[in-house]
């Protein structure tokens, strides 16, 4: 019943790696920069060109992991390995966590959290890989409850999925303090939950449980608790303050863009005034290189991804093919939005990368890992988009494919 | 359409309408971005621009190098006045850890520290603070090998003068502000401090000048100039140095040498004692000790001035030295009895005008004035006339000379203006009723032995460049202070301001008379030895009261001993013109004493300048 191999989505497929070359572009423009100011206050001593190659070598290997993902690694062959790649990402983070109590110098600190496996002159982030995990596992998994008609049950479905998520969860916002990784995996979560096809109820309430316990989570923690202060400041454009200071820096770097921006070479804000400017802050770069017309460009581009992928997911028949589709939307649809939002001052800081265009090897390698599946997946797409369909019907109409693969696995 | 496994739940949609509720929330994310986007930089554009400008730009002053000063050895200039680079350490407490800033300020710089480093690090937002000043290259060095992170240094530049106090009060200072302070530092700061060049740039956080931006503005400093003094150092060391021994010996506690070459009237040294360490200008507890006594404060030489009056006399052809007239010890004028300071018998009767002056008779310098008017009997309008014309308008007293320093001008009284006019201008024959500085005295008198012309003085030999002195260009000398301003605004291409005279103002033959008359006057120095054979000499002393709540003190408690002499070889014009000028809060110093102090000093500059002996 699988539909016949035909051509890709060649629209994901430029506008990803157009992000990418954008990206290496504006890293080799303010990189020089970024060197400078570290350079000068750190007393490091950074090559000019040294975040150029740094980021060439990133898309490099996004490009490998990417045509890897795309062409030559079947999609069921990851499938197979879902359980696997979850248990070694989970021990990944906690390997990290370990080593990071024990001040090891495998794991790579920045400004007292430790979120990198450090070998060398290489730096791993396992965070990232656990995204791509659990994207893989829970596609599997929900895609098998809803063929096993346990979708929604507290045992068989509620209690495993929480578990996983919360070990997740603990993993990479308690123990590495990495709340911007949190917020793209509840995204990731819900965002398959949805597909999924959970009772909606429930789906509300599980919704209004997490939103719940991120608002505690913010407010019994001061350094979280100053983020959201810092964007309430902002926001009202009370007095300047050490918190203020990187949201007020890139909103200035957007505005003083304009419609047409400074041009290529031109960024002041990147030569020290704006805080982590080639990677969370690029974003505020790209506005003050490119102005109004080149952000909008880049927000267009970002949207065909993602209306793509949901294109994608929409005329793919699997269930649990459809459910990684939307795992990976939900995934890159939650970076984009957080940082960009963040940026432009409408939600608190979190620290979390734009995609593709962020400096950073690892969460790039691994989002084009994924991105490159969906490629492949976007091969076996029906050409009529399945209307109709019902969520009970799941398994039981039209998944004969699937079902058949399942039981022989 | 009710989900079998879950009748309970509400409504259910299809994976379609699910995904189109996702395609809804990317549409209303991106489309709520693009309109803040919009709103910030299309919008608030201006705003940000301008908010940018005022954190991006840099504005900083490329400061000018102060010119050094230099003084002549003999003919060669050495330097009296040089600017050392030194550092400040810089931090941002922000960035910069305090164990670092603490570790490098005690290892290394505990000399310089200026601040206070947990009131720096307590006080907020601080993201700039100087911690120490004046730290030298060569302890920079050393803290730049422990490679401190996020310290700074900033280049000052530091006034030195390496010969201490020497001249100070002729030289001046700059104070904290780099502004000139006196001497030659204040009258010609402008000059030497240049023209400050202008940066305004886009600069990175660090305040780095960065090539981006379209309005940058790079105005290079104009660097002052190098000033080369007529002062020689030997000389004004030398000078110094007796004149320290004479405060010793004696009952003064100040004195104030001038020397000067009367052919051109250029200075040689010039000191008022004691001095002070310019290095350390802050530890002089009297601000009096930066006047120079020599060109800002007016006094009465006394004495000194009778070689005015008989110059005006001789030179109007109504006097020479044997004029003679009857010294009956006293003149009385205007009711007032003007006695002689010398009273002895002997000088009772007729007398000619050399012995007058040699005896420094009040009497003998009355009738000179008595001359000028025509009248032996009386004083009269014409006479003080005369006088006013001699002292005021031929021998520049009573106004600044433009020399280039800070100038008193001092006062000489109306010949016709006021009352009692005849007693005063008796009391100006011998010095008194007027004021007048040092180097207007040292000046006229130059011309009285120079052969009768009168020049500008001056203390600048004029701009090094190159290791070549060429002359100083004054235009931009405009804030000389004491000058007069005598350039309009306005006015076509302005000319060289040369404000220097020259101007014959006595005839040959009463310089002739007036050197033989003063060479007379030490008579009893060249018996005594202390002139040496083959040296002409001259010179003439003056004891002056000092005006205590508004009247001449007659007790002679206190008093101001002043001499004024030249030097040169017998039979030749002048070499060098000598004055000296010797007193003391409440005490008694006269002509005399003030002698003896010219005399070591002519001493020390005919071997100096192995002035040559004519046998």
């Amino acid at each position: 019943m699988k539909n016949r191999k035909h051509k890709s989505d060649l629209a994901i497929l430029f506008a990803t790696l157009g992000l990418m070359a954008l990206g290496l572009i504006v890293i080799y423009a303010i990189g020089p920069m970024r060197a400078n100011v570290l350079n000068s206050t750190y007393g490091t001593e950074y090559d000019s060109n040294y975040f150029f190659f740094g980021q060439l070598r990133a898309v490099i290997l996004s490009l490998i992991a990417f045509f890897a993902a795309f062409k030559w690694i079947p999609y069921r062959y990851v499938k197979k390995y879902a359980k696997a790649l979850l248990i070694v990402a989970l021990a990944l983070c906690g390997l990290l966590w370990i080593l990071s109590m024990m001040h090891s110098n495998l794991a790579k600190c920045e400004l007292g959290e430790c979120r990198w496996f450090q070998f060398g002159p290489v730096s791993f982030q396992p965070a990232e890989f656990l995204k791509l995990a659990m994207v893989v596992y829970l596609a599997d998994f929900m895609a098998r409850k809803r063929e096993e008609g346990n979708l929604g049950k507290l045992r068989e479905f509620w209690l495993p999925l929480a578990i996983v998520s919360g070990l997740s969860l603990f993993l990479v916002v308690i123990a590495e303090g990495d709340l911007g990784t949190g917020v793209a995996l509840i995204s990731i979560i819900f965002g398959m939950l949805l597909i999924a096809g959970v009772p909606a109820r429930q789906y509300l309430v599980m919704l209004a449980l997490v939103l719940a316990v991120a608002v505690g989570a913010v407010v019994t923690s001061s350094h979280r608790m100053e983020r959201v202060d810092a964007w309430l400041a902002t926001m009202s454009g009370s007095e300047t303050s050490d918190s203020t200071y990187h949201i007020e820096n890139a909103i200035l770097a957007i505005g003083t863009g304009g419609l047409f921006g400074v041009g290529i070479g031109n960024s002041v804000q990147a030569t020290g005034y704006l805080p982590e400017s080639i990677n969370d802050s690029i974003f505020a770069i790209l506005g003050e290189t490119f102005g109004f017309i080149g952000l909008f460009i880049i927000i267009l581009i970002f949207a065909v991804i993602l209306f793509r992928i949901l294109k994608v997911a929409q005329s793919t028949q699997a269930s649990d093919e459809q459910l990684f589709i939307t795992g990976v939307f939900s995934w890159m649809l939650a970076q984009v939005i957080v940082n960009i939002m963040a940026m432009t001052g409408l939600v608190p800081v979190t620290g979390i990368t734009l995609p593709l265009l962020s400096y950073g090897g690892t969460s790039m390698v691994f989002l084009a890992y994924a991105l490159g599946l969906v490629l492949q997946l976007s091969c076996y797409t029906s050409r009529e988009v399945i209307t109709n369909e019902d969520i009970s019907s799941g398994g039981r109409l039209g998944r004969a494919y699937h079902s058949s693969r399942r039981r022989s696995s | 359409m009710l989900q079998n496994n879950h009748p309970e739940s509400g409504l259910i949609f299809s994976t379609k309408r699910r995904i189109d509720i996702l395609k809804l929330l990317v549409f209303i994310a991106l489309a709520v971005i693009t309109l803040r986007l919009f709103f910030i930089q299309i919008l608030e554009h201006d705003h940000w621009i301008a908010k940018a400008d005022q954190e991006h730009t840099l504005l900083e002053t490329i400061t000018a190098r102060r010119g050094e000063i230099y003084m002549m050895d003999k003919n060669e200039p050495v330097a009296a006045v040089l600017n050392q680079t030194t550092y400040q350490i810089v931090i941002d407490p922000t960035v910069t850890a305090k164990e670092d800033i603490q570790h490098v300020l005690e290892t290394f710089a505990k000399d310089y520290t200026v601040a206070n480093l947990d009131e720096v690090y307590s006080t907020e937002g601080l993201r700039y603070s100087i911690v120490a000043k004046g730290v030298p290259r060569n302890v920079i060095e050393e803290i730049v090998k422990e490679e401190p992170r996020a310290i700074w240094f900033k280049k000052t530049n530091q006034r030195v003068y390496p010969e201490g106090s020497l001249g100070s009060s002729m030289l001046g200072f700059i104070n904290s502000d780099g502004e000139g302070q006196y001497g030659i530092e204040r009258s010609l700061d402008g000059v030497l401090s240049g023209k400050d060049g202008l940066l305004k740039t886009t600069a990175d956080v660090n305040s780095v000048a960065l090539s981006i931006g379209n309005d940058n503005i790079k105005i290079p400093a104009e660097n002052g100039k190098d000033i080369v003094l007529s002062i020689d150092r030997g000389l004004e060391m030398g000078a110094e140095e007796i004149a320290t021994k004479h405060i010793e010996k004696t009952a003064a506690t100040n004195a104030a040498v001038l020397i000067m070459d009367p052919s051109n009237s250029e200075v040689l040294a010039m000191s008022s004692l004691p001095n002070y360490d310019p290095n350390h200008y802050s530890e002089v507890t009297d601000a009096s000790a930066y006047l120079n006594q020599v060109t800002e404060v007016p006094y009465e030489p006394a004495s000194v001035c009778k070689s005015f009056a008989f110059s005006a006399a001789i030179n109007e052809g109504v006097m020479n030295a044997n004029t003679t007239y009857f010294n009956q010890g006293y003149e009385v004028v205007d009711g007032w009895e003007i006695k002689n300071a010398e009273q002895r018998a002997s000088l009772y009767g007729t007398l000619d005008m050399r012995t007058a002056l040699y005896w420094s008779l009040n009497t003998g310098s009355i009738y000179a004035l008595k001359l000028l008017g025509g009248n032996t009997a009386a004083i009269n309008q014409k006479g003080r006339e005369k006088l006013f014309d001699y002292y005021y308008n031929k021998f520049r007293l009573g106004q600044a000379t433009g020399i280039e320093l800070n100038e008193a001008e001092g006062f000489i009284p109306d010949p016709n203006d006021g009352w009692g006019r005849d007693s005063v201008y008796a009391n100006m024959t011998f010095g008194q009723n007027l004021g007048i500085t040092m180097i207007q005295t040292a000046t006229a008198y130059s011309a009285i032995v120079n052969g009768g012309t009168y020049r500008t003085p001056t203390i600048v030999k004029g701009e090094l460049k190159n290791g070549t002195i060429v002359p100083l260009d004054t235009t931009s000398t405009s804030d000389i202070a004491g000058k007069p301003s005598d350039t309009m605004e306005g006015t076509a291409a302005p000319e060289p301001v040369e404000n220097k005279t020259e101007e014959k103002i006595l005839s040959d033959e009463t310089s002739t008379t007036m050197r033989e008359m003063f060479v007379n006057n030490r008579d009893y120095k060249r018996k005594g030895g202390i002139d040496r054979a083959g040296y002409e000499i001259g010179g003439k002393s003056g004891t002056a009261q000092v005006i205590k709540n508004g009247a001449y003190d007659d007790t002679m408690n206190e008093t101001i001993g002043t001499y004024i002499g030249f030097v040169g070889t017998k039979g030749e014009l002048p070499k060098y013109v000598i004055m000296v000028k010797m007193w003391g809060d409440g005490q008694h110093l006269d002509g005399p004493i003030a002698s003896n102090l010219f005399d070591d000093i002519s001493n020390y500059v005919i071997d100096y300048y192995k002035v040559k002996p004519k046998v």
